[in-house]
């Protein structure tokens, strides 16, 4: 046992990371495929000429070709440099709306959690209620009140109830944490409450707070494309979801344009199941417990 | 909530006695049985080369730590080894049945019938949602037995009777049986069938030694009755000197010696046996301990003192909350170390005592005072210097050390918040002496993450990091109770060391009366929040006057097969139900090598 | 005790539908435009058309309480929730909210419904197959495919399915709950008919919903798994069907049906997209095209209604839930 520890320990970081993706492939195939759309994206911004997603750029209604891989819609909008520009406006809102609901999330999740109380009483009951109430349709609701969204007022929007489900999961997170042995220890150890949560809790929750920030931009992402599909985004603003939204507003499928309709479908499938893979890789990082049996 | 605590006991014949002789035909032949397990490309012999047989109506104890592969040869006679462990080679047979030859489908015919399994963690092996009767029903539709159900009932009620359970338990839910009832619904299922061996895997892990004597003979007297043969797995030496007739002591996967277990505790051949018959803790091997000095009273303020204290959890508007430690008061001296023992079971308010001790819960009633000044509502100041006196060890080292760091951190912390102001080389030095104290090579220890460890040695570490702060008192909760047997002594040894040589007083929480015979100078016993006896171990424990502490005393399983265990009338008449406590309580008043404690009526 | 917990369980229900209208009302004000003020100025700039400006604004002034305090507008906006009152549909006024909605709500339920419930018992099991110690290596084999589809939006599956089995293959209709021209009969043709047009969106729900369901179970049974009841009911040498449904799946269910009470709001949303994709002539459809409208009444509307759905569907699974599991009956 010692001897395996020992040649545990010699190998490099690069190695064992290497020999973790092998043993997670969920968490490799996901990254690869995220690594994948995203690099070729932001490559493209470089390599082509991504303003074409405006209307009239190029001849309307082509199929893909050589000069336009993924063709035009009726439209006029090179539908590559619509998809291009698309996926890192999206991503984009993706991030912030997921990064601002776990921070405001996981600073609710380990206040309620770790402190208790009336606080946590009032925390945990706001929550409660509020993921009852279905998120996007009281979007619906903000969205068709401010009129056109841009994507940066899109992820506030959406940033505005995307802290429910992290503060819920990382609250019985640290509810688990606060009694475990090494917080006992700290604490006759004379650390302070921040000392504990920010040194000794949430270092062990890094792997489960990556899982929680990929399933929020996840989320948002879904949430933003469904607000864009039901035509609450900005016209001038080449988002998938409002690729989507052109598409159907224009019933691509009637006049038989299928690249029109399968484009920003598969930039959309590659980017939920590629995140999806990611989360759950690392909830099997988080959670040894729901390995993969052989 | 129906829950059923009152259980008629029916132990009068004591199964101990008239064993079975040894020269009948073997009903169990293992031979050469070898179970791998295959991960990450590497194989682990979990066991080797395991050989022996059995008679009817004999039992054999497997003992062995965690890791030994006791339960592993378990499961592999049940054939139900998980992937991706596998059986790779041996034979058993079953009463001439060959258990590794049948399809799985016979062998699900076999289990029960021929061959059944008690299993560990009473707790939950019981389905949570159906009636204890669906539990039986589903084993027995299943091997066959298309009677009505009016007549499984009939079978189920007798079975239960078997186990001294009333026939109404059957109607009942797991959730609203106890923990020792949910033991005994198993073995009644485990029996139902009458097998022609038992396995019987910890069935008492989980229990208060009170609950496991019960237990140990429900389970002696339905195996006598049925006549079949018994493998009972086990880490405790002492439950096997008191339950079997053959003792099988396993490590690492293979045998290291099998015999009788007079033999065995007799003359052990293998030096790893003798090494886990001596680490059971009796009170005849008690250390000479310093004579304790004349009472010289001092004017100096008390080391630790709690005046009239109590706790109670969970009040609200709704709710007059739970006691969970009636009023005592408790004084420490300050001029001597002194180790004090606080006993009980679960429940009984000892781990609280403990964190009111340490500052870490506000008490309900009565003041805490530490050295003359009060451990609640303290300046970060004084905090920190109550922190530099008042330190502890934790029951589990599992958890103790966070998982994140490497375990220099559980010493770098405290050196640092506690403001020690030491740092560099002449830090490392002190943590490299201080785990050289508690008897660990630092150099094969420090920069090493905790999994990498085994229990005994964190829970050493534990006690380094305490000495480091050259701490004035330790409150010990449990400190071996989640050790491997064979490391016990030694931890205990460097709890009494404390005391001995760096002159620290200890609170000794633990739940087992033996070992707080061998280290304190003092000994509280407590059952559900009240103190029922209190004073020096050799009064307590050597000569206990209240029936609560003569109970635990007698629960205890000695290590030893001549000195039998309490006879069944003895438990029959004690304090069965801990309910009625109060009756038990006296007005206390102790006072002993300069520890005071007191109780109001 | 069990009318206490009765009690619990509808003052939440209260809560949750409380909270839905309350911020339904508060949010879009806090950004600060009026938008029915808006939308019906720039109706009356374009000449309105057909409709009678002066009355419908006349209309709406009193019922939005135009010059009251924000606090008495928000109680009288709260009478008119409690007492099911919408309004008017500001483009087809006169008629009111809940005459739209009326037309639109049984399209919804009926396929909605049904699809929820199928997903949820095909994905169930499904997911539980797949991990199974027994179960045929083929769900095991089938987690990748589960997976893609539970990570795909339920309406970009639609989407999908349309562009193969409607415009492709032609199967299937392209949209629509029933044919152009055909009126609503209790006939067996025309419920043949709606029958063919429910297919594909339905499918659609079914398919992504199933992935959903499947992982979700998956996760259960591999928990369930190492409870010793399990290895217990093994080694009391129970048949194979009977551990997997009795002790498996029996136990596992109960954390999937609280999980699908806190999911039922996702499903719903996404249902409500896929009428959007199908043309379906239910609430999304209703919405979307109010969206498009900006008639902001049937769109408070149309998700009050979608809110109340789920809060009453997590009521019954609150109440449901103690008939299969006994340790929750207090």
């Amino acid at each position: 046992m010692s001897a395996s520890v020992q040649t545990y320990r010699r190998r490099s970081r690069f190695v064992m990371t290497w020999g973790y993706m092998r043993r997670n492939p969920s968490l490799l195939i996901g990254s690869l495929m995220f690594v994948a759309l995203i690099g070729t994206a932001i490559v493209a911004h470089f390599v082509y000429d991504v303003s074409q997603y405006q209307p009239l750029s190029v001849m309307p209604s082509q199929p893909p070709s050589a000069e336009l891989p993924f063709g035009s819609d009726t439209q006029g909008r090179d539908l590559f440099a619509s998809v291009a520009r698309g996926t890192v406006l999206t991503l984009g809102i993706g991030l912030i709306a997921g990064g601002l609901g776990l921070l405001i999330g996981g600073t609710l999740g380990f206040i309620s959690g770790y402190f208790g109380g009336w606080v946590d009483t009032t925390i945990k009951l706001v929550v409660d209620v509020l993921l009852t109430v279905p998120a996007l349709l009281v979007l619906v609701i903000v969205a068709s009140a401010v009129g056109e969204l841009p994507p940066m007022g899109m992820a506030f929007v959406i940033a505005l109830l995307a802290w429910r489900r992290p503060a819920r999961q990382i609250r019985s997170q640290v509810l688990v944490l606060r009694n475990a042995g090494f917080v006992q220890t700290a604490r006759i150890s004379g650390c302070g409450p921040f000392t504990i949560i920010f040194k000794e809790i949430l270092p062990n929750l890094l792997p489960f707070l990556a899982a929680s920030f990929t399933v929020a931009v996840s989320a948002a992402i879904l949430a933003s494309v469904g607000l864009e599909a039901l035509g609450l985004g900005s016209q001038n603003a080449p988002t998938l979801g409002m690729t989507v939204f052109w598409m159907m507003n224009f019933s691509a499928l009637m006049l038989g344009m299928w690249w029109w309709v399968l484009t920003p479908i598969a930039v959309l499938i590659i980017l939920f199941v590629s995140l999806y893979l990611i989360t759950a890789g690392l909830d099997e990082l988080a959670n040894p417990r729901l390995r993969r049996r052989a | 909530m129906t829950t059923v605590t009152s259980m008629s006991a029916d132990l009068d014949a004591d199964p101990a006695i008239d064993r079975v002789p040894s020269d009948a035909a073997p009903v169990l032949q293992v031979e050469g049985l070898a179970v791998d397990f295959f991960a990450d490309g590497r194989t682990v012999h979990a066991v080797r080369g395991v050989s022996f047989d059995l008679a009817k109506g004999r039992r054999l104890g497997v003992v062995g730590e965690s890791g030994s592969g006791k339960t592993t040869t378990a499961l592999a006679l049940m054939r139900m080894i998980k992937a991706p462990g596998r059986i790779v080679s041996g034979r058993a047979t079953v009463g001439g049945t060959d258990l590794f030859a049948l399809s799985d489908a016979e062998m699900r015919m076999e289990r029960m019938r021929t061959v059944s399994y008690i299993p560990q963690g009473a707790m939950n092996s019981l389905n949570p949602v159906y009636r204890i009767e669906e539990q039986f029903f589903d084993a027995m539709i299943d091997h066959g037995d298309g009677a009505s159900r009016s007549d499984l009932r009939l079978r189920v009620a007798e079975a239960l009777a078997s186990v001294d359970l009333p026939s109404d338990v059957m109607r009942l839910y797991p959730h609203e049986l106890s923990g020792g009832m949910k033991q005994r619904v198993c073995i009644a299922i485990g029996i139902i069938l009458s097998p022609k061996l038992i396995i019987a895997d910890e069935p008492t892990s989980a229990l208060d030694v009170i609950t496991q004597r019960q237990v140990m003979s429900t389970l002696d007297k339905v195996q006598n009755r049925i006549g079949a043969a018994m493998i009972l797995i086990g880490h405790d030496i002492g439950l096997m000197a008191q339950s079997v007739d053959e003792l099988m002591v396993m490590r690492d996967g293979v045998i290291e010696e099998r015999g009788s277990i007079d033999r065995i505790f007799a003359v052990p051949e293998a030096a790893y046996t003798k090494l886990l018959i001596d680490s059971v803790p009796v009170f005849d091997r008690k250390p000479a301990r310093a004579k304790a000095q004349a009472a010289a009273t001092s004017d100096a303020a008390p080391l630790l003192e709690l005046s009239g204290v109590s706790k109670t959890y969970g009040t609200s508007i709704f709710s007059k909350g739970k006691i969970a430690l009636h009023p005592m008061s408790l004084r420490m001296p300050s001029d001597r170390p002194s180790i004090v023992a606080i006993v009980g079971q679960s429940g009984s308010g000892k781990t609280t005592l403990g964190q009111l001790a340490l500052g870490l819960l506000p008490p309900t009633t009565g003041t805490i005072r530490f050295a003359g000044a009060p451990v609640t509502g303290l300046s970060a100041r004084d905090q920190r210097s109550f922190r530099r006196d008042v330190q502890a060890i934790f029951q589990d080292p599992y958890s103790s050390f966070n998982p994140f760091y490497k375990v220099d951190h559980a010493f770098t912390v405290p050196l640092k918040e506690l403001g020690f102001g030491i740092s560099g080389q002449a830090r490392s030095e002190l943590i490299a002496e201080a785990c050289a104290q508690v008897g660990l090579d630092p150099t094969l220890i420090l920069g090493r993450f905790p999994h990498e460890l085994s229990g005994g040695q964190r829970q050493r570490l534990m006690v380094a990091r305490a000495l480091i702060l050259k701490p004035r008192l330790i409150v010990a909760d449990e400190p071996v109770s989640m050790v491997d047997a064979s490391q016990r002594a030694s931890i205990l040894a460097n709890v009494q060391a404390l005391k001995d040589n760096y002159s620290i007083s200890v609170i000794y929480i633990t739940h087992d009366l033996a070992t707080a015979y061998q280290v304190s100078d003092f000994v509280i016993v407590l059952q559900n929040g009240h103190v029922v006896e209190a004073g020096p171990p050799e009064d307590v424990i050597g000569a206990s006057k209240h029936p609560y502490t003569r109970l635990l005393i007698n629960s205890i399983p000695w290590p030893d097969p001549n000195r039998p265990w309490a006879s069944a009338d003895e438990l029959d008449n004690g304090p069965a139900a801990p309910s009625g406590a109060e009756t038990f309580a006296p007005a206390l008043h102790s006072f002993s090598g300069g520890v005071e404690l007191e109780v109001p009526e | 005790m069990r009318f206490l917990n009765l009690f619990r369980l509808v003052s939440m229900f209260l809560l949750v539908v409380f909270a839905a209208t309350t911020l339904n009302f508060f949010l879009p004000r806090l950004i600060g435009t009026d938008p029915v003020a808006e939308r019906i100025s720039a109706i009356a700039e374009t000449g309105g058309g057909n409709v009678d400006i002066e009355a419908m604004s006349q209309a709406y002034r009193e019922r939005l309480g135009l010059g009251d305090t924000l606090w008495s507008q928000y109680l009288s906006y709260l009478g008119d929730i409690a007492r099911f009152d919408f309004g008017f549909s500001i483009a087809n006024y006169p008629v009111t909210v809940n005459e739209l909605m009326a037309q639109a709500l049984p399209w919804t339920i009926g396929l909605m419904l049904t699809a929820t419930l199928i997903a949820f018992a095909i994905g169930s099991l499904l997911g539980a197959l797949t991990v199974w110690p027994h179960a045929p290596r083929i769900f095991a084999n089938l987690t990748p495919a589960i997976m893609v589809l539970g990570a795909i939006p339920f309406y970009i599956l639609g989407l999908l399915l349309i562009d193969i089995f409607a415009f492709r293959l032609g199967w299937f209709p392209i949209g629509g709950g029933y044919p152009i021209g055909a009126r609503p009969a209790v006939t067996f043709d025309f419920a043949l008919d709606v029958l063919r047009h429910a297919m594909l969106p339905g499918l659609s729900i079914v398919l992504a919903a199933i992935g959903v369901w499947a992982l979700q179970m998956r996760g259960m049974i591999v928990t369930v798994l190492g409870e010793d009841y399990v290895t217990f009911a093994e080694a009391k040498g129970v048949r194979p069907t009977r551990l997997f449904f009795r002790y498996g799946m029996r136990n596992a269910i109960l954390p999937q049906l609280t999980t699908l009470a806190l999911t039922f709001g996702q499903i719903v949303t996404g249902a409500v997209l896929v009428e959007v994709v199908f043309g379906y002539p239910g609430l999304g459809t209703l919405l979307f095209q109010s969206i498009g409208y900006s008639d902001f009444f049937v769109i408070q509307g149309v998700v009050f209604v979608l809110v109340l759905t789920v809060a009453i569907s997590m009521l019954i699974m609150d109440i449901v839930l103690p008939i299969l599991d006994p340790r929750l009956r207090g």
